[in-house]
C-alpha cells in the first residue's frame, strides 16, 4: 500500500536515530513506489552521539555499530546534517547553526526526537566547582567533545572520589588508573595522554548510597577494573556481600557479587607503594563538602551520611556520619534530556511519550511525532536496548502512517509532494552553502583524516580533530 | 535433492536494501555448502514459527550465517563480544554439546533481553557436524505496545 510521501526529520544523530533511520530504509525498499526521505540532524559536526562521545577509548569494539550507520548513509534517501542545533545557540557545540523547530515542522511530514540525555544530574549537596565536576565533563575531556570542558585537575590530586556506582564511574576509574602506555594505541587524544602521564592520582573511592546488589554497573566493567595491572581493590567485608534475608539474587547480581568476592581475596604481588588502589564504598551518601580546614594533605572534606535499605530497597540515613578526606570529586549520577527539548517533561527528565508517540503538555498525542532512545526512555540501557527501542519506533511510525491513531493533534506538514520532498529548511541550505553544515560525505573525509593522523602517530586508532582543525582541513581539501 | 526440500520462507518485515551493506562481509565471510551436504540449522522467530532452514559449513558462526541468509539477527559489535544483539536461543540438546561460554560472553549475556538457560551469542556458536539439525530461535524483541492495542502490520 503506497501512502503519501514520508519525509522524516530526526533530531540527534546518535545510535537511536541511526537505528530508526536504518530500519525505516529497510522496511521501505529502495525500489518501492513509496516515497521516503530521512534527514538526520545533529548539533555536533560529527554523527554517532554517545558512540563517539560516550564510549570509553579502550572499548573500540563497541563502536563497530557505527559501520551499520555508515551503511545506512549509502542509501540516497538518507541525509545527515552535522552542526545543526534544533533550537538556539548552544555551548555544547559552538560551531552549530541554529534552526528553530518550526522549520522542521514546516518542511517534514514526520519528526523523531532522538537527542538523548545530555545533561548530567547534579548532587544537591555537591555544587560544581574546580574540584567537584560532573562525570560528563571527564568523558567529554577524553573524547574531545566540542563543548571543550576544563581539564580535570588530576595532576594535583591523589585521592579521587566518584559519586555513583554505574558504568560511567567504572569507565572513569579505569581510564584514570590505567597505565598511559596501555592506552596510547586507543582513540584517546594526545593531550589527554600527556595529562594522564602527569596524573598524581593514587586512589579512587567509588561511593554509592546502596549496596553490592543495587549497583548499576555491569560485570564486564567490574572485571576490567579487577584485572588492571598494578591496581588493587580494597577488600570488602564478607557481611556486605551477603544477600538480604529472603532475597533471590538475579544472574547479573550473583555474577557481580562473585567478582567482588574474588577481588576481595586477591593479594597484590609486589611492594604496596607501586600499587594504585580503588574501593567501592557502599551505603554512603554525600551530605556536603568543605575545603580542608586543617593542614592535611587533602584538599576537601566530604561529609557522608551512612545509609541502610528500607523495606522498599531505598537508601535511608541511619544517623551516623563520617568524613572522607578527598582531593577531587566526580559526580556520576545519571543524565536527563536538555530541558529545552520540545515536549520535555521535567518530572520525567526526558520527552513525554507513550510507546514512542510524543504527548504534549495538554496530554494530546501528537500526530507523526515520535521519540526514540534515551530521549524517550531516560538515560538507561545499553546499545541493544536502544536498538530494540529504535526498531519499535520505526515500526510504529510506519504502522501509524498506514493506520493513523485516532484523536491526535497535528503539528507537522502533511502536504509534502514530489516537488518538496528534498527541500531543506532555509537555514540548513545557507549552512551548507557556507560549509558550516557537515554532510555525511564530508564527515567520512574527516573520519579518514582522523584515522590517518592516528596511524601517523604509530598504530593509533585515530587522532581526533576539533572544529578549528576540521575547518582548516576542509578548506585545504576544497582548494585541492 | 535440495530443490525437493520445501523451504518455508516466512515473509519477514525486514528486507535487505538494494545495496547490501559492507557489514555483511565484515564478520566472517561464509561460503554456502553444496545443497544437501551442509550442517542444517533451523531458524525460528520468537513465536516459534520457522523462518527458514539453512545449511552451513563447519567453522561458520551463527551470526554470519544469519546474515548470509537474510535473517533478522543483529550484530552491532560485529562479533567482538562487546554487545548482546546477536543473542539466540538454542535447542537444549545442541546447547549441551557446546563448550561453556567464557566470562566475556557471559558478561554480555547478562544484559540480553529474554535470556534463557540455552541462550548464547550467535557470533560465538561455531558450527560442527554434531550440531546438524540445531534450532536457533530469535529472542522476543521489546513488547510492541500500542496506545490503541493494534499490532503492526507486515509490509
Amino acid at each position: 500500500m503506497v501512502m503519501n510521501p514520508l519525509k522524516v526529520a530526526i533530531v540527534g544523530g546518535g545510535p537511536s536515530s541511526f537505528y530508526v533511520a536504518s530500519r525505516l530504509l529497510s522496511l521501505v525498499p529502495l525500489k518501492s513506489t513509496q516515497q521516503l526521505r530521512v534527514h538526520v540532524y545533529d548539533r555536533l559536526w560529527s554523527p554517532y552521539g554517545l558512540v563517539r562521545y560516550g564510549v570509553a577509548p579502550d572499548h573500540p569494539e563497541v563502536k563497530n555499530c557505527a559501520h551499520k550507520f555508515d551503511d545506512a548513509a549509502t542509501d540516497s534517501r538518507l541525509k545527515f546534517f552535522g552542526n545543526v542545533n534544533i533550537g538556539g545557540p548552544t555551548t555544547s557545540s559552538p560551531s552549530a547553526i541554529s534552526v528553530p523547530i518550526e522549520s522542521l515542522l514546516a518542511k517534514y511530514t514526520h519528526l523523531v526526537l532522538g537527542s538523548g540525555c545530555a545533561v548530567p544530574v547534579l548532587h544537591p549537596e555537591l555544587p560544581p566547582s574546580e574540584r567537584c565536576i560532573p562525570a560528563l565533563d571527564v568523558v567529554h575531556w577524553y573524547t574531545n567533545h566540542p563543548s571543550k570542558p576544563k581539564t580535570p585537575p588530576i595532576d594535583n590530586a591523589q585521592h579521587v572520589s566518584i559519586i555513583g556506582q554505574g558504568n560511567v564511574s567504572l569507565d572513569i576509574a579505569r581510564i584514570l588508573l590505567s597505565r598511559p602506555e596501555d592506552l596510547r594505541q586507543h582513540d584517546i587524544p594526545e593531550r589527554v595522554l600527556a595529562h594522564l602521564a602527569k596524573s598524581t592520582v593514587k586512589r579512587i573511592s567509588i561511593i554509592g548510597r546502596r549496596g553490592p546488589y543495587e549497583v548499576a554497573f555491569t560485570a564486564k566493567e567490574l572485571r576490567e577494573l579487577l584485572d588492571l595491572p598494578g591496581v588493587v581493590m580494597d577488600p570488602l567485608p564478607s557481611d556486605i556481600l551477603q544477600p538480604k534475608e529472603g532475597m533471590k539474587p538475579t544472574r547479573q547480581q550473583s555474577r557481580i557479587v562473585s567478582l567482588l568476592q574474588r577481588g576481595s581475596k586477591e593479594i597484590p604481588k609486589g611492594p604496596s607503594e607501586d600499587f594504585k588502589s580503588w574501593s567501592l564504598e557502599f551505603f554512603r551518601s554525600p551530605i556536603g563538602v568543605v575545603p580542608t580546614r586543617h593542614s592535611t594533605s587533602s584538599n576537601l572534606e566530604l561529609s557522608l551520611a551512612h545509609t541502610t535499605l528500607d523495606p522498599n530497597n531505598k537508601a535511608v540515613p541511619t544517623g551516623a556520619t563520617s568524613i572522607l578526606p578527598i582531593d577531587l570529586i566526580v559526580t556520576s549520577l545519571g543524565h536527563r534530556s536538555e530541558p529545552t527539548t520540545h515536549w520535555y517533561d521535567p518530572g520525567l527528565g526526558h520527552v513525554r511519550n507513550v510507546s514512542g508517540r510524543v504527548v504534549d503538555g495538554g496530554g494530546n498525542v501528537l500526530k507523526n511525532v515520535y521519540t526514540s532512545g534515551w530521549a524517550s526512555t531516560g538515560a538507561k540501557g545499553v546499545l541493544a536496548t536502544t536498538m530494540m527501542n529504535a526498531y519499535d519506533v520505526a515500526q510504529t511510525l510506519l504502522s501509524d502512517a498506514r493506520d493513523p491513531v485516532p484523536e491526535t493533534r497535528s503539528v507537522m506538514n502533511e502536504d509534502i509532494k514530489e516537488t518538496t520532498l528534498d527541500e531543506l529548511p532555509e537555514e540548513v541550505k545557507r549552512g551548507l552553502e557556507s560549509s558550516q553544515v557537515i554532510t555525511h560525505d564530508t564527515w567520512k573525509r574527516i573520519d579518514d583524516e582522523e584515522v590517518r593522523r592516528g596511524a601517523a602517530l604509530g598504530g593509533k586508532e585515530r587522532e581526533r580533530m576539533d572544529w578549528t582543525e576540521v575547518d582548516r582541513y576542509l578548506q585545504k581539501i576544497r582548494v585541492a | 535433492m535440495f530443490h525437493s526440500v520445501s523451504l518455508l520462507v516466512l515473509r519477514v518485515t525486514l528486507r535487505r536494501p538494494l545495496n547490501p551493506p559492507e557489514s555483511v562481509t565484515r564478520h566472517g565471510h561464509v561460503t554456502r555448502p553444496k545443497p544437501g551436504t551442509g550442517i542444517k540449522v533451523h531458524f525460528k522467530d520468537s513465536k516459534g514459527e520457522l523462518i527458514k532452514i539453512i545449511e552451513g559449513n563447519e567453522g561458520d558462526d551463527i551470526l554470519s550465517l544469519a546474515h548470509e541468509h537474510d535473517i533478522d539477527l543483529e550484530g552491532a559489535c560485529e562479533g567482538s563480544i562487546a554487545c548482546s544483539t546477536c543473542h539466540v536461543i538454542l535447542s537444549p540438546e545442541h546447547y549441551d554439546l557446546l563448550e561453556e561460554p567464557g566470562d566475556d560472553e557471559n558478561d554480555m549475556l547478562d544484559m540480553a533481553f529474554g535470556l534463557t538457560d540455552t541462550s548464547r551469542l550467535g557470533c560465538q556458536v561455531i558450527l560442527d557436524k554434531k550440531l546438524d539439525g540445531m534450532v536457533c530461535t530469535l529472542p522476543a524483541a521489546t513488547r510492541n505496545m500500542f496506545v490503541d492495542g493494534k499490532k503492526p502490520t507486515h509490509h
